[in-house]
């Protein structure tokens, strides 16, 4: 079995152990956790993609793709926890209330 | 929407990249609205304007010379990305800065600056209105112009965070619960396509839409890529029964926003799956008959709740999520004769009920304002005499339920011929079923604003000419007139059409 | 041979149990340190896949910046269980389960579907690597992100941009102020490391041009000087710092799309650089970025749009 292929596996169980607490966790914290390991799932399976073999240089193209696509999940985890955080304020406030 | 002649234009903008600048202005707005915040109405507006403007533009340049594309940064593809403009891109560029104007003019109007009495919560939502949808307008733009899956996914992650952003304005608890829903469920979305392209590339290693639909065979990989695409993009589209965030997302924004939400957002995302099924890939009809049944579903379940809730505002939301259904009957028709008339349809659908849900979600805000609530209950007790923004809702209605000679009727009827030429009589049932059903939720609120004498006591008059029922009651209007319209719309969204190939009529 | 494989197995096996451990974890602290180390053995992986870039980026953004995002929002929330699997509500055994065959049922066809793609797969390398020499850098992930690609680029910053304004639209600086401040010995360290990883954000910034790094990891190394100085209160942002944030927030967009204009203007295509300048285009670019990413994570870390006056050293 070739290395990338190997790799590939691991990032498709990386996928499969986010999806299944994705599911069935309610806490948001735990959410964005799993949402982040699914993100390292799919990255990883880009990454062995352009794997060629010890001796030729990587494909540069998933490479570029899995930079931008971090990038992009770290912007949306900040947004996710900003929400959080404010709901969480709100939520305070109103008990506080009470 | 203003059709500009391509005889009374300059040879200048003849020549200009137009594709690359609907995209690049609104993106320029909107670091410039949150620069100044204090003159951010006025970018916003003048923006959106301007955009209106280019892509109009752009819309005459292709009826008069065909299909358009931009090689960004002068490489060709495979290596490089192209901006692809077809009439459906052009019709989709259109429709969104003719409807973001009059919506921007509604919320310059429910945004407008109070001075000192101002709350915190308020100014927030004036200030950072204009930046979110001058964000979203771009993510659109560079969604309808993308022609490369990767590209795509960023667009997709622009418009779903700037959606969130409108999403959860007003700062209400209940928004903000309902934003972080839809932001996990837009992300989950996101992901789900992003896996679609690693397959995508890693059996052809290729992500642009041009490679891509010239392979004819679909290999297991293939198949796998189009269904995590469209799994993605479905839950974006909230079609059932990956519709779970959507009603309190939509419900709980404020007017403009919700709009916005209902009218364009999920739309992108559709456009998206259309392009991708009908341009890209060779149809397969299982997975077709599969998300038509899912339509079907949607269509029955969306009515059923928007049957049963209180909330005015929820009702319209639950309103959207049948309409998605009705549109998403689609897939189930392009492989087949008068495939391409269902697929007219489909898009004449999705710029009908852009119009029609939009004036309606403002609609809706008037009314909440005049009554100080939107339950359907009390509504039915309430003395308002109904006003201009009853009569917006009506019209809006009109063409949600496809009566002629509305936009929504066109589109229906367009749709409705595909099917009977296909002998699709399953999905021509359900599309009766459906308007009957859309007939029944509809008339709830819409006998409630004429039951106003039933009540004793003094009848509350609005005051008569408000500019505010300006804006929706101009949306309601374009979504009639545009059934009337309809010459040219149809001849853009004929050049470049993927249906390249006249059909045989048996 | 067998070596590497015995290597790739255990590094595999041991993020494939990280990853459940920290989904799994009772407490949410636990489980957000097993995500950042989560995260460089991912780095680690990708480093043995020949990905030193990303592999730069994962374990400085992936890793450090999310991990400091997700400990802030864990304090934030402490004392209402954030995170902590005793606040989870417990699934029914038969949701678990139906859960789990579902997901098996997906691994198991994405598996296969994988092995039957026919190898060797075609790519985009070749064309890549033909192109390089004229693309203005030596290093083919750069060029990727910056030349041949560079919309891609610009709509990502794009994306960290709305973030900004999202994270603005909802924070409350004022929470922030109560937070608890750090002890005197973070000060010590963070006068001995802060210069010399503004010296190594620079240096990876050059380094882009041809070999691993560029202004991603730039940007992330530096946005960890802004969180360090946020965090040990060497820097508290003041009203008076809104104006200059939102600028730098905008430069990254404004400075790429203005790039885009700027070509557009000297007749070539959209980012299409002049060849022969190719290369000082690209790096001016990438100045900018690196300047407004950094600027945008810390700011995404601060969480909130600057508010209240400024406060003397005596006062801390």
């Amino acid at each position: 079995m070739s290395t990338a292929l190997l790799y590939s596996f691991g990032g498709i169980l990386l996928i499969g152990v986010a999806l299944h607490r994705l599911v069935l966790t309610t806490d948001l914290l735990r959410r964005v956790v799993a949402l982040n390991v699914f993100a390292a799932g799919i990255a990883s399976l880009l990454i062995a993609a352009a794997y060629r073999g010890p001796e030729a240089a990587a494909d540069p193209v998933p490479h570029a793709f899995v930079l931008t696509g971090i990038v992009v999940l770290v912007s949306t985890t900040a947004a996710a926890l900003a929400l959080i955080r404010r709901l969480d304020d709100l939520e305070r406030s109103v008990d506080h209330d009470t | 929407m203003i059709w500009s002649d391509p005889s009374t234009m300059t040879p200048e903008i003849m020549t200009w990249d137009l594709p690359s600048l609907v995209v690049i202005l609104p993106l320029l707005a909107a670091v410039a609205a949150f620069l100044l915040p204090s003159a951010a109405v006025g970018i916003g507006l003048g923006a959106t304007a301007l955009v209106g403007a280019a892509s109009s533009a752009l819309a005459a340049r292709l009826l008069a010379s065909g299909p358009e594309i931009s090689h960004l940064g002068g490489w060709t593809v495979p290596l490089g990305i192209a901006l692809r403009v077809d009439g459906f891109a052009a019709l989709m560029l259109v429709t969104t800065a003719g409807i973001g104007m009059l919506v921007g003019l509604a919320a310059s109007r429910s945004f407008a600056a109070k001075g000192a009495t101002e709350a915190p919560a308020e100014e927030r939502q004036r200030l950072f209105f204009w930046p979110l949808w001058l964000l979203l307008l771009a993510g659109l733009n560079a969604l309808y112009l993308s022609s490369d899956v990767f590209n795509i996914y960023i667009s997709l992650e622009i418009l779903g965070l700037s959606a969130v952003g409108l999403a959860v304005l007003s700062g209400k608890a209940a928004a903000l619960r309902a934003g972080l829903t839809y932001l996990f469920a837009g992300l989950l979305g996101s992901l789900l396509f992003l896996l679609g392209v690693d397959y995508l590339y890693a059996a052809t290693g290729r992500v642009d839409l041009a490679s891509l639909g010239a392979i004819d065979e679909m290999t297991p990989a293939l198949s796998m890529a189009l269904v995590l695409m469209l799994a993605g993009l479905a839950i974006k589209t909230a079609l059932f029964p990956l519709h779970f965030w959507l009603p309190a997302a939509h419900s709980n924004a404020t007017a403009p926003a919700s709009a916005l939400l209902s009218a364009l957002v999920v739309k992108g995302s559709l456009y998206v799956a259309l392009r991708l099924w009908v341009d890209v890939f060779a149809p397969t009809a299982g997975l077709g008959t599969l998300i038509g049944l899912l339509g079907a579903g949607a269509i029955v379940w969306g009515s059923i709740q928007a049957m049963r809730v209180d909330r005015l505002k929820l009702l319209v939301a639950y309103s959207t999520v049948a309409q998605i259904g009705l549109i998403c009957l689609v897939f189930a028709l392009t492989d087949e004769i008068g495939g391409e008339t269902a697929w007219q349809g489909a898009v004449y659908l999705i710029l009908a009920h852009a119009a029609a849900k939009s004036a309606m979600f403002l609609a809706v805000g008037r009314i909440a304002e005049h009554l100080g609530h939107d339950s359907l209950e009390r509504l039915h007790r309430e003395p308002l005499r109904p006003g201009m923004a009853q009569v917006a809702f009506a019209l809006a209605a009109v063409s949600l339920i496809g009566l002629p000679p509305s936009a929504g009727f066109l589109g229906k009827w367009l749709l409705l011929e595909g099917a009977m030429r296909a002998d699709a009589w399953l999905w021509v049932g359900v599309m009766v079923l459906g308007t009957m059903l859309s007939v029944a939720y509809l008339m709830r609120p819409i006998s409630g604003f004429l039951r106003f004498d039933r009540v004793e006591g003094p009848v509350i008059m609005p005051s008569r000419l408000d500019a505010a029922d300006l804006w929706p009651l101009g949306l309601a209007v374009v979504a009639i007139a545009m059934g009337l319209l309809a010459a040219t719309p149809l001849s853009l969204l004929a050049v470049g059409s993927p249906f390249v190939v006249p059909e045989v009529v048996p | 041979m067998l070596l590497w494989l015995v290597f790739d197995l255990v590094l595999i096996g041991a993020i494939v149990w990280l990853a459940w451990a920290a989904l799994a974890a009772r407490d949410g602290f636990e489980m957000i340190v097993l995500f950042m180390v989560l995260g460089l053995f991912v780095a680690l992986a990708w480093v043995r896949l020949q990905a030193p870039d990303v592999a730069l980026a994962e374990a400085a953004v992936g890793s450090g910046i999310t991990g400091a995002l997700l400990l802030k929002t864990w304090r934030h929330r402490r004392g209402r269980a954030a995170g902590d699997a005793a606040a989870d509500a417990r699934p029914s055994r038969a949701l678990g389960f139906g859960v789990m065959g579902l997901v098996t049922v997906l691994t198991g066809m994405l598996a296969a579907v994988l092995v039957l793609i026919p190898r060797p797969a075609p790519s985009l390398a070749e064309t890549v690597f033909a192109n390089l020499a004229v693309s203005g850098v030596d290093n083919p992930v750069t060029a990727v992100l910056l030349n041949f690609r560079a919309y891609d680029t610009l709509l990502e910053v794009v994306v960290l941009f709305a973030v900004v304004v999202v994270v603005w639209l909802l924070g409350d600086a004022e929470a922030d102020r109560r937070a608890p401040r750090l002890g005197s010995i973070f000060f010590g360290f963070a006068r001995l490391v802060l210069p010399v990883m503004v010296l190594i954000a620079g240096y990876l910034l050059w380094l882009g041009g041809f070999a691993p790094g560029g202004a991603f990891q730039a940007g992330a190394v530096l946005g960890a000087v802004g969180i360090v100085l946020l965090l040990g209160r060497l820097y508290t942002p003041t009203a008076a710092d809104r104006l200059p944030a939102r600028l730098v927030f905008g430069l990254g967009t404004v400075g790429f799309a203005g790039a885009g204009l700027a070509t557009l203007a000297l007749g070539n295509a959209f980012l299409g650089y002049p060849p022969e300048a190719a290369k000082t285009w690209i790096l001016v670019i990438e100045a900018m970025l690196t300047v407004s990413i950094a600027a945008t994570l810390a700011g995404l870390f601060f969480g909130a749009a600057p508010s209240g006056r400024p406060t003397r050293e005596s006062d801390r």
